[in-house]
């Protein structure tokens, strides 16, 4: 069985992920001479490629991608280092198609039989590297010719599926060799002694039970080689700072508050003053939020910090433009059938826009030059105007769109399929984003409800796109609060998700606020992680519907934390004076 | 400067504090002072504040609480066709907190109650330290309070005849031992593994060739509420290569080597290492070039001492595990020796011990052994098999009918694994033996009596089923003939029990490091029958093409 949901969290970053640097300047389009790996890969595909196109059935697509990453993590926690770990590791995934574009083994729920991989030897070693990917190859052929047989079975027996599309798009080669310097990796000790030093003021707050920071540096270098004649070398790097923080309200409720930066080198992260001021506001939400009344279910007005919508969108729209959803005879297609028409107001635009860098000079996440199928990335306008006009397309076509417009992506060692790079809401009709509140409290007013909420942050979502489940979303909000329309002070609850259909929420939108916040995070789906963002300015809706959240029954910890215990305090041996 | 001061007398009185609370405590029979090591002097103060304090209201509090805290740091690297695949330098700690509600006759262990692992910091940083195991604790202690009323509700819908006390009483253990460190330089071993692996290059028919080493230090931590106090350390360094190839039936073949010491000198030097890879391509060739096993055989097969080791360990060291049955269940043990308590379950010419307390046989270095479990107790030599009759089990602190005591094999897999009765160095010994050549000529006897053309020797084994290297011994001259593609039927206990009939003396010592480390100490053997077929696996074809041409040399 497939996967029923894709979950855009901010979660756990241990998934890896890769992300584009600065580092990386234009195309160079020259081929190193002396690249090894590079070479190795290419005659290795060439033999693959005569020898296995003339058996039956051929193989009529070939393709080798090496990922070769240098990952360091370091995890801290209360002022300890929990973690520490810096790796190598090189991984080959041989993609192989036999059949014909038109039918192939790929076809439907077999999409996995495409695709085998391996680790490969570190060093460049042509002999261990060849054999390596013969192996993996030939061990491929038989797993893809085994599949081709039963997709030709099926689709004998099968009704006709509605989107007759072929498997596979027929793309120009492309060839890129970037070779440009990554900046130096940082040394370990650095990246303990940060994890050690900003988890350390989490020790002052003894109702925030478990917290921790982590500190992931990646840096990989990608080696795509494709029987078509493709031949690109593309690197890539990955810096990310996660602040976490968690309690437990009486009723037991976990509560959780997550930062986290991505910055170019682990040097443009943010100093020791800003994580301080960030950790003591972690504590000070958790701290209220701990004691704050619970939710109760709801339907009316709200507003969506520029954050809290970006999220949104990436879950009730985002994940239902991929192209892959629009063709598989289990996918719920929400949107398949709507092209050219109206699904959001008029005043709303949205682009998937990967080679985009930096937005309001925040970096971000989803960024990357070429998708994981060797495809260009390209800006994708998928909705002007409130229109449908386009789709996120790897090199899977569907009625209407048959070539990849660069959103091809996967994590290594899964195949690619459509998918999210930087999201990006923009709005025509827009007011100060001081002014949103009021316009909250008229909708109040004019519904007659006794408030309305205003999210402020939220920490996920996911969403189900599959027939055999309701095609409902669900976004999980941090902080919430409740606006009155009496000029009584806002009132921060706790315990509700939002949820909802996608048709119907996206069309309660009133109007926006004039700036654009980013959410950078992992997403997960059936190609696996990658790491995206998404952006939009804070949202007026004139209705939306929450829920009560399901949660843990434990009671909190029953005795205080080491440090804080009164009993302990009577000694001067009290460590709590020293945290 | 004032932090400083600070810390260094907050770390002074805290030592002095724990000192009086420990030595206030009426349950701790033999107070323990407070150790200097910072890891455990963290265990023990969280420890003593956890059972002093920790309690729901209208529940019970804890009648038992131990902290196990497993720290490692390894060096693993492979190697394939010649390079290095992964090279990692790892640091873990981990922490294992099992707290106990109800008494020694009847309490919480059981599902959930079983205890609760968490990652640990790796600084000895006292508070952080105690944070995690203050939230373990925690945790335990509330799933220990439901599994014990979950295991009352499931107790009264049976009707047990002979309770067993859930949990032995055992003597505070302690016990420190020097901090053991990864300081052995791996990079001729590095260098070792990719010069083995790339012996591929001499055979164009090896399919597969790699090589892995895994040097290990583990320093475990342990501290429990009746007033233990353990620390124990150890390395381990461990060398593998393997290979296959392809008959050309299509058969798949594979050899491996394992080694493996508590010392880097105890591995093979890395020339003999280097050799030992030329060998096994020289053995996979004759495996390719050997007949295939005939469909069935039923004889006389001859085990090598390093044959026989597999099949004791895996017949008498896993069945001689104390293992509690489930719930309500009237048997002794979970294993095939269950209900073979005082009965024959060997030839009454073989004793059976297992020895924790040796630290080699015969100059060669023995893994199984350790002087304190990891339950805290003390490793003991217990005699299991006496002439062949079955008379006690290996056991931790979980009693079973008639053995309410542990006899020290409570040990747990790293790094925080639950603690199991295991074997630790299992010795076997025949009373009657032959030499090794005399052995031989009786299986060429029992062959000539049944007028049989050859009998088996087995010299390496894979499991129960699957002999890696087979040898026909001819009846007629003597002379050995490898085979390739036979599978044992019914090599299991009632075999053991009642078709081995003679043993060599040739005693050696095989140590096994996957899961919990253990030693077999045994003589090779000769069954009077077993049945041998001709293997039931398919034959995958050959590659479709041939393998990528090699540099030439330059």
């Amino acid at each position: 069985m497939k996967t029923l949901f894709q979950a855009a969290t901010l979660g756990f970053l241990m998934a890896v992920c890769l992300t584009p640097d600065a580092g990386s300047s234009g195309p160079k389009g020259t081929k190193k001479p002396d690249d090894v790996l590079l070479s190795t890969m290419e005659r290795e595909l060439q033999r693959a490629r005569d020898q296995l196109g003339k058996l039956d059935p051929p193989a009529y697509f070939i393709s080798y991608s090496v990922h070769d990453q240098s990952m360091a993590v370091a995890i801290g926690s209360q002022g300890s280092l929990v973690n520490s770990t810096h790796m190598r590791t090189r991984t080959a995934d041989v993609i192989l198609r036999v059949g014909s574009p038109a039918l192939d083994n790929s076809h439907q729920q077999n999409r996995s039989s495409a695709i085998s991989s391996a680790p490969l030897p570190l060093d460049d070693d042509a002999d261990a590297v060849a054999r390596v990917l013969w192996q993996l190859t030939y061990g491929e052929y038989r797993k893809a010719s085994k599949a081709f047989l039963n997709v030709k079975t099926s689709t004998q027996v099968n009704a006709k599926e509605e989107d007759t599309s072929p498997d596979f798009s027929t793309e120009s080669p492309q060839v890129h060799s970037d070779y440009s310097e990554l900046p130096p990796f940082p040394d370990q000790p650095l990246l303990e002694q940060m994890a050690r030093k900003y988890s350390e003021p989490f020790r002052k707050y003894p109702y925030v039970y478990h917290s921790t920071v982590s500190v992931v540096v990646e840096d990989t270098r990608r080696h795509f080689v494709s029987s078509e004649g493709s031949r690109e070398v593309v690197p890539s790097t990955l810096v990310r700072l996660m602040i976490e923080g968690e309690t437990q309200a009486d009723d037991g409720m976990e509560l959780m508050r997550v930062e986290t930066f991505q910055a170019e080198t682990v040097v443009h992260l943010p100093g020791e003053a800003e994580i301080s001021t960030r950790v003591d506001k972690i504590a000070a939400d958790l701290n209220a939020l701990r004691v704050a009344p619970l939710a109760e279910p709801y339907d009316g007005p709200a507003l969506l910090s520029g954050r809290a919508a970006a999220v949104f969108f990436h879950e009730v729209l985002g994940h239902r433009l991929e192209g892959h959803r629009q063709r598989g005879e289990e996918e719920g297609q929400t949107f398949t059938k709507k092209v050219n028409t109206q699904v959001l107001p008029e005043f709303l635009s949205v682009v998937d826009d990967p080679t985009r860098r930096t937005l309001n000079n925040i970096e971000l996440g989803g960024w990357y030059t070429y998708d994981d199928e060797g495809m260009p990335a390209t800006a994708v306008n998928v909705i002007t105007n409130g229109i449908l006009k386009n789709f996120l397309m790897s090199r899977l076509p569907i009625k209407g769109f048959s070539v990849s417009n660069g959103h091809g992506r996967a994590q290594a060692g899964s195949m690619s399929s459509g998918r999210q790079g930087n999201l990006i809401v923009t709005s025509t009709r827009t007011v100060k984003d001081g002014e949103l509140r009021q316009g909250l409290i008229d909708q109040v007013k004019k519904q007659g409800k006794p408030y309305g909420l205003y999210f402020e942050d939220i920490q996920g979502g996911f969403t189900l796109t599959q027939r055999a489940a309701p095609q409902v979303f669900q976004v999980l909000p941090v902080l919430v609060w409740r606006v009155y329309p009496d000029g009584r002070p806002d009132e921060l609850v706790r315990g509700v998700d939002i949820v909802g259909t996608p048709l119907a929420a996206l069309n309660r939108i009133l109007l926006t606020g004039d700036t654009t916040a980013i959410f950078n995070g992992i997403c997960g789906a059936e190609s696996g992680s990658v790491p995206v963002s998404a952006a939009a300015p804070a949202m007026l809706f004139s209705e939306i519907e929450v829920q009560k959240r399901q949660h843990s029954l434990s009671r909190p910890p029953i005795l205080p934390p080491p440090g804080f215990d009164r009993s302990e305090a009577t000694s001067p041996a009290k460590t709590g004076g020293a945290r | 400067m004032i932090a400083t001061l600070m810390k260094l007398r907050s770390v002074l009185m805290l030592a002095l504090v724990a000192l009086i609370s420990a030595g206030a405590d009426p349950i701790v029979g033999n107070p323990s002072p407070t150790p200097e090591d910072p890891v455990l002097r963290a265990m023990k103060i969280e420890l003593e504040r956890s059972k002093s304090q920790l309690r729901l209201e209208q529940m019970a509090a804890p009648y038992y609480i131990e902290y196990r805290v497993a720290d490692m740091e390894a060096r693993v690297a492979d190697a394939a066709y010649g390079a290095l695949r992964s090279n990692l330098h790892l640091r873990l700690r981990f922490l294992r907190v099992v707290v106990r509600v109800g008494d020694y006759k009847q309490d919480s262990y059981f599902g959930q109650g079983e205890g609760t692992l968490d990652v640990a910091p790796l600084d000895d940083d006292e508070l952080a330290l105690r944070h995690q195991l203050w939230l373990a604790t925690d945790r335990a202690y509330k799933s220990a309070t439901e599994s014990l009323a979950a295991k009352q509700a499931q107790l009264k819908q049976l009707t047990v005849d002979q309770p067993v006390d859930d949990f032995a009483h055992a003597d505070p253990v302690q016990h420190l031992e020097p901090l053991a460190k990864l300081d052995a330089d791996a990079t001729p071993w590095l260098k070792a593994i990719q010069e083995a692996t790339a012996l591929y290059k001499t055979d164009p028919q090896v399919q597969s060739m790699t090589s892995s080493i895994e040097f290990q230090a583990a320093n475990r931590y342990f501290v429990n509420t009746e007033g233990s106090i353990v620390r124990t350390g150890e390395t381990n360094y461990r060398a593998r290569l393997e290979a296959g190839t392809q008959a050309s039936d299509g058969m798949q073949l594979d050899q491996s080597a394992a080694y493996s010491g508590r010392d880097l000198k105890d591995l093979p030097t890395v020339e003999k290492f280097f050799a030992r890879a030329g060998e096994m391509i020289g053995t996979l060739k004759d495996l390719r070039a050997a007949p295939l096993a005939d469909e069935e055989y039923r004889g006389p097969v001859l085990f090598s001492s390093r044959a026989a080791s597999t099949v004791f360990a895996d017949l008498v060291g896993e069945n001689i595990r104390g293992l509690r049955p489930n719930l309500g269940q009237p048997v002794r043990t979970r294993g095939a020796f269950a209900s073979s308590y005082k009965s024959r379950v060997l030839p009454d010419f073989i004793s059976v011990v297992d020895d924790p307390t040796l630290a080699s046989y015969d100059r060669e270095p023995l893994l199984g052994h350790y002087e304190v479990d990891d339950e805290g107790v003390r490793g003991l030599r217990v005699l299991v098999v006496e002439k062949g009759n079955l008379v006690s089990y290996l056991l931790g602190r979980q009693p079973l009918r008639d053995f309410p005591n542990s006899n020290g094999h409570g040990r747990a897999r790293l790094p925080v694994g639950s603690p199991e009765p295991s074997m630790g160095n299992l010795m076997v010994a025949a009373s009657e033996s032959v030499p090794r050549a005399e052995l031989k000529k009786k299986l060429i006897e029992l062959c000539q009596q049944r007028e049989q053309p050859y009998g088996y020797y087995v010299e390496a084994l894979s499991g129960l089923r699957y002999p890696r290297l087979l040898y026909k011994v001819w009846a007629k001259d003597g002379h050995e003939e490898l085979i390739r593609g036979a599978v044992f039927a019914d090599l299991d206990v009632r075999s053991l029990r009642n078709d081995l009939i003679a043993a060599g003396d040739d005693m050696h010592a095989w140590n096994w490091t996957q899961n919990i480390p253990h030693s077999v100490v045994n003589p090779s053997v000769l069954f009077d029958e077993l049945e041998l077929k001709r293997t039931d696996q398919n034959k995958s074809t050959l590659p479709e093409y041939p393998p990528p041409p090699l540099t030439p040399a330059e």
